[in-house]
């Protein structure tokens, strides 16, 4: 939270601090060894190290070109004969020069196009997730459009026709489809919430018993005849979240449990553990399909389930809230439990992350 | 005839100030409507509206400039519409002297709920007014004897600390309302008090483990998550 343009800063001082430290190692160690043993043919492999290290540790070339410069300076003026003098005259002394920068060049060049690859696989995979998203969700999005155009026109043109209890029952069916739809929407804005990764979280102190008891309210709203029980942590205990998102992921995970499991009853509980703070959602219902268990938590996941039942949304639901817990830096589960119905389970860190610090 | 409270909706979406309207009409109330910023000053003015249903984002002028303008002259009620990606503007807006607020999308028993509560908070002349006459704030098992500085949880002493204590009789007082974690550490610490609002989150989760059965489920004072707290109505 605004720590990111003070960040760059930072991390430039750091490869300078990287880049002198380095070198100062290597004139200590050259100075060192030349103590024993006055032939010197050691030092330019030192500096040469010392260069290949900087050019692997900085970003950029900027940081290499200048360790190797330095270095053979360093290397001349220091530690060939004359000492203390600079000696253009040496042979092989461009050659010295030549080697130094090229192996500070091609190392730099070797380690930001690993850096970039890296990143690009990141954004490639961040691309298909949404992608994947967006395609199950817009299609997800007609389903329950078309029911709502549909019951509404039906009432608006057979209004004498219809008997009343038809009517509300239409009305009852326009009304659930918006509420999901709703609920579908929230789970996209999270996703863009989340936009550049773990950046944009607003993370902040939040009682745990305070976020149970307010998704519980939510949540009893929508489903008021499933029992819904809350067990607080016994100590008061403050975790840093984004309260918003982790609402959502309770939601979501009370939501499956009683659209998808049909529960009857919820448990939902915080606790302090060693790992830190865990949520847990578990049900009376249905349980989750052995088949899909493995990848309950993938984005692929609504695709496979279209086969015309009341799945959907589950998979995104379930998609978005591992995103969610990962970039809070957590870790989510979910399993079978022996005498019915399924169990959810996340783990959000207590300490606060070196970025929410700095 | 009987004669109606007046709501004033200031919203720029025609389907959802028509769909309020009729809720308000069908529930007693006279509802006006307002698209744009410029036209609710205007009905502000000239009708003077019981309560204000203010939605912040409106398309020509900053919902906040209304509720500015309004407080400067009028302690009429504002309950603020918020949709959900503007979270931190409903904590500004009640800050800024806005009653009460309501995320979008909302049922319309919230809505009407809301509503009551802003009207009843005009009538009743500040803050709540059983207390001045009986020293006594009263919701189910939980009592606030103000005159004796304790809280009685079924009949029993809650033994409360001195700051825990000046939390929830502040809250006491407005109950009902929605304060924002800003206004209870300057009405509890005075203006100078850095707006940390971790020693009060800490002493309200010891407070719910001294009054609330289980303080994952309050019965008495509910959390407004990023915003503030909120003492259930009295009896």
């Amino acid at each position: 939270m605004g720590s990111r343009p003070g960040g760059r800063g930072k991390r430039r001082l750091q490869c300078w601090a990287v880049t002198a430290g380095l070198l100062l190692l290597g004139c200590a160690l050259s100075g060192a060894l030349l103590a024993l043993d006055h032939t010197g043919g050691f030092v330019s492999m030192i500096f040469v190290l010392v260069v290949v290290l900087v050019a692997r540790l900085t970003d950029g070339y900027a940081y290499g070109a200048a360790a190797s410069f330095v270095g053979v300076v360093c290397v001349n003026y220091i530690f060939t004969y004359p000492y203390w003098e600079f000696n253009f005259t040496i042979s092989g002394y461009p050659l010295t020069f030549f080697t130094m920068l090229s192996v500070s060049l091609i190392v730099s060049a070797l380690t930001s196009q690993i850096k970039r690859q890296e990143q690009l696989r990141v954004e490639t995979d961040r691309e298909t997730m949404r992608a994947n998203l967006l395609r199950a969700v817009s299609h997800d999005l007609r389903t329950p459009l078309t029911s709502i155009v549909g019951s509404a026109s039906a009432i608006l043109e057979n209004d004498a026709l219809l008997p009343p209890q038809q009517k509300t029952a239409l009305l009852r069916n326009v009304r659930s489809e918006a509420q999901w739809l709703i609920r579908m929407v929230e789970n996209l804005l999270s996703i863009t919430r989340m936009g550049d990764g773990t950046a944009r979280l607003s993370k902040e102190l939040e009682a745990a018993e305070e976020v149970l008891s307010s998704v519980a309210g939510k949540f009893q709203q929508r489903f008021p005849g499933i029992q819904l029980t809350l067990t607080a942590p016994r100590e008061a205990l403050f975790v840093p979240m984004d309260a918003i998102l982790i609402e959502q992921v309770l939601m979501n995970l009370l939501e499956n449990a009683a659209a998808h499991g049909q529960s009857s009853a919820i448990l939902l509980s915080a606790e302090r553990q060693s790992a830190g703070a865990v949520f847990t959602v578990r049900d009376n219902g249905l349980g989750i399909p052995e088949e899909i268990l493995p990848e309950i938590f993938s984005p692929a996941l609504p695709g496979k389930l279209h086969a015309g039942d009341d799945r959907r949304n589950m998979g995104i639901g379930l998609s978005v809230c591992s995103s969610i817990v990962k970039a809070h830096g957590g870790s989510m589960s979910a399993c079978n439990v022996r005498e019915g119905g399924a169990m959810f389970r996340f783990t959000l860190p207590l300490e606060e992350s070196e970025e929410v610090l700095s | 005839m009987k004669i109606r409270d007046r709501v004033l909706i200031v919203e720029d979406e025609q389907s959802i100030s028509s769909f309020i309207a009729a809720v308000l009409e069908a529930n007693g109330y006279d509802a006006l409507t307002a698209r744009t910023g410029s036209e609710a000053v205007s009905a502000i003015t000239s009708h003077c509206p019981d309560v204000i249903l203010l939605d912040l984002g409106l398309p020509d002028m900053d919902g906040m400039g209304i509720l500015k303008f309004v407080r400067e002259w009028s302690t009429c009620p504002i309950v603020v519409v918020s949709a959900r990606e503007h979270e931190r503007d409903k904590v500004e807006a009640l800050d800024a002297g806005a009653d009460d607020y309501i995320v979008k999308p909302f049922g319309t028993s919230e809505l009407l709920a809301r509503i009551r509560t802003a009207i009843r908070h005009t009538r009743t002349p500040l803050p709540n007014s059983d207390i001045a006459q009986s020293g006594q704030f009263r919701a189910k098992g939980l009592v606030i004897d103000y005159d004796k500085h304790q809280v009685l949880v079924d009949g029993e002493n809650a033994r409360l600390t001195q700051n825990e204590y000046k939390l929830v009789s502040l809250l006491g007082k407005h109950a009902g309302r929605v304060l924002t974690y800003d206004f209870i550490i300057r009405q509890l610490w005075g203006p100078g008090a850095k707006s940390d609002n971790q020693i009060l989150r800490v002493n309200m989760a010891n407070i719910r483990r001294k009054i609330e059965k289980n303080p994952a489920q309050p019965e008495y004072i509910f959390t407004e998550i990023g915003v503030g707290y909120r003492m259930v109505d009295p009896d």
